[in-house]
């Protein structure tokens, strides 16, 4: 846990000191906010779903521009030896890097606040449904994060980590959404391939019943599992990649 | 405390290190001496549990590199060959996050770090960013890294690659200060560095181990042939390309 701590402390640090985090951060958050306000004032509801509507497109830009700099970045420098030479677990230093971008996710999300401060000040909202889906997005932030790291880790040119972060992103988010699943079960009807892909492969659906306010052990096995399976293959490729 | 047997290293087809086998012990200074590409920073990297031989055998202070990789790690001073640095760091503040790695606490890490950064002469760089240090600089925050942790190897790979002549004079020293009770291995394809620095040398060409022997007995084989060391060494790396062309 010592060294687990170690390497996030020193990760996070680092994500500040380059401008990509600040950039990426504040960028998505302000589209985010920016994208919630239209909406918000437009529908006049008292809810965040414009909000959480657009996390995940911020979440699938934003956590692989972190994830680039937390392995490709590394490659590339060579700093990666180093990482791999001192008395840390392979499964350490990826844990002590995720966790580094995990604090910058819910630094993001805590961005979002002022939405959820300027909703108590128009009227009585949903406690319990801004809460689960806060959970959701913290879970949905867990899983891109780890793909995208990951997929970090496959290569020393941090712009192919970025865009193949942010396919792999695309892909967990796209393979849920009602059009994409329409198109593909209409091509054969009587396998739903649309309806398989997002039951088996979607992180979009799971989210999606966090923000419906239903917290359920299935959707966050399935976020938190996924997950894991991403940190352990990271885990092995730290192990194993040489250049 | 360094053991090689049969040790090799393939790159698909390519065979990088063929079967070499040697031993070093504490208080031993060994130069691995060769040309570019003869396999030095592969046998380097593969001791610092970085790469895994494809076969044979490699143990550091008695822990095997494969099995026990952490062991080895806590038990070695690494310099890679390009320097590993933080380069938004402090150097101050790198050495203490290699010091923690390592286990040190906080009391015995302040301490080391004091006495590191005066030993290789630090204090102008302490409270920079590593990234805008020289090169020379670079190196030596890469050594004081590497003994850190005070550790009973030290494998150095091309550590004066890049210092100017007053440095490499002060490297000398340093090595010299620190093989009691070490052992310490050292690339270079440089032989006037290795032979004024050096206890023994291994010479390695195309991955294979042509010569194991102590400096001075070099120095008088040669002598004997009537050639200098620079003579018996090209002579021994241009014979195999003669058999082979043969």
């Amino acid at each position: 846990m010592r060294a687990i701590r170690l390497v996030a402390g020193r990760e996070l640090r680092a994500l500040f000191d380059a401008p990509v985090a600040y950039v990426a951060t504040v960028a998505s958050l302000l589209v985010v906010l920016s994208l919630f306000s239209t909406e918000f004032f437009l529908a006049a509801r008292l809810d965040l779903t414009p909000l959480f509507r657009w996390i995940p497109a911020a979440a699938a830009v934003l956590l692989p521009a972190l994830a680039m700099r937390l392995w490709a970045e590394e490659r590339r420098r060579r700093t990666f030896e180093l990482w791999v030479t001192l008395p840390l677990s392979a499964a350490e230093v990826v844990l002590g890097k995720f966790l580094a971008g995990m604090g910058i996710w819910l630094l993001f999300l805590l961005g979002t606040s002022p939405a959820v401060l300027l909703l108590y000040a128009l009227g009585d909202p949903d406690g319990g449904l801004i809460l689960s889906s806060y959970l959701g997005a913290i879970l949905l932030g867990a899983l891109l994060l780890a793909q995208a790291l990951f997929l970090s880790s496959l290569t020393r040119e941090v712009v192919v980590a970025f865009l193949t972060g942010c396919a792999g992103s695309v892909l967990f988010l796209a393979s849920g959404a009602p059009a994409l699943t329409a198109i593909l079960d209409g091509l054969t009807p009587e396998l739903a391939p649309g309806s398989l892909v997002a039951a088996h492969l979607s992180a979009l659906l799971r989210y999606d019943s966090f923000c419906a306010g239903y917290i359920g052990l299935g959707e966050s096995a399935w976020l938190l599992g996924t997950a894991a399976v991403f940190l352990a293959l990271n885990t092995w490729t730290v192990r194993n990649i040489r250049d | 405390m360094i053991r090689a047997a049969a040790l090799t290293r393939d790159f698909g087809d390519l065979r990088a290190v063929d079967q070499i086998s040697f031993e070093v012990q504490p208080g031993e200074v060994v130069g691995f001496l060769g040309p570019n590409g003869a396999g030095k920073t592969m046998v380097l990297r593969m001791l610092s549990t970085y790469l895994t031989p494809t076969a044979g055998e490699l143990s550091v202070a008695g822990h095997d590199v494969v099995a026990s990789p952490l062991e080895v790690r806590r038990s070695i001073g690494y310099l890679p060959e390009h320097d590993a640095l933080f380069d938004g760091m402090r150097v101050r503040a790198f050495l203490e996050f290699c010091g923690r790695a390592h286990g040190l606490d906080e009391a015995a890490l302040q301490a080391r770090v004091a006495a590191l950064v005066e030993r290789c002469d630090l204090s102008r760089v302490c409270d920079q960013l590593v990234g805008t240090c020289s090169k020379g600089y670079r190196r030596r925050v890469s050594l004081a890294a590497a003994l850190l942790h005070d550790p009973k190897v030290l494998l150095l790979d091309e550590p004066t690659h890049g210092l100017d002549p007053l440095q490499v004079a002060a490297f000398r020293e340093h090595v010299a200060e620190l093989r009691e009770g070490r052992a310490v291995l050292f690339s270079s394809h440089v032989l006037a560095e290795v032979t004024a620095t050096c206890d023994r040398l291994l010479l390695l060409h195309h991955g294979r181990l042509l010569i194991d022997e102590r400096t001075e007995v070099l120095t008088e084989r040669a002598d004997s042939e009537g050639k200098d060391l620079e003579g018996l060494i090209l002579d021994a790396v241009r014979s195999p390309h003669e058999e082979a062309s043969a």
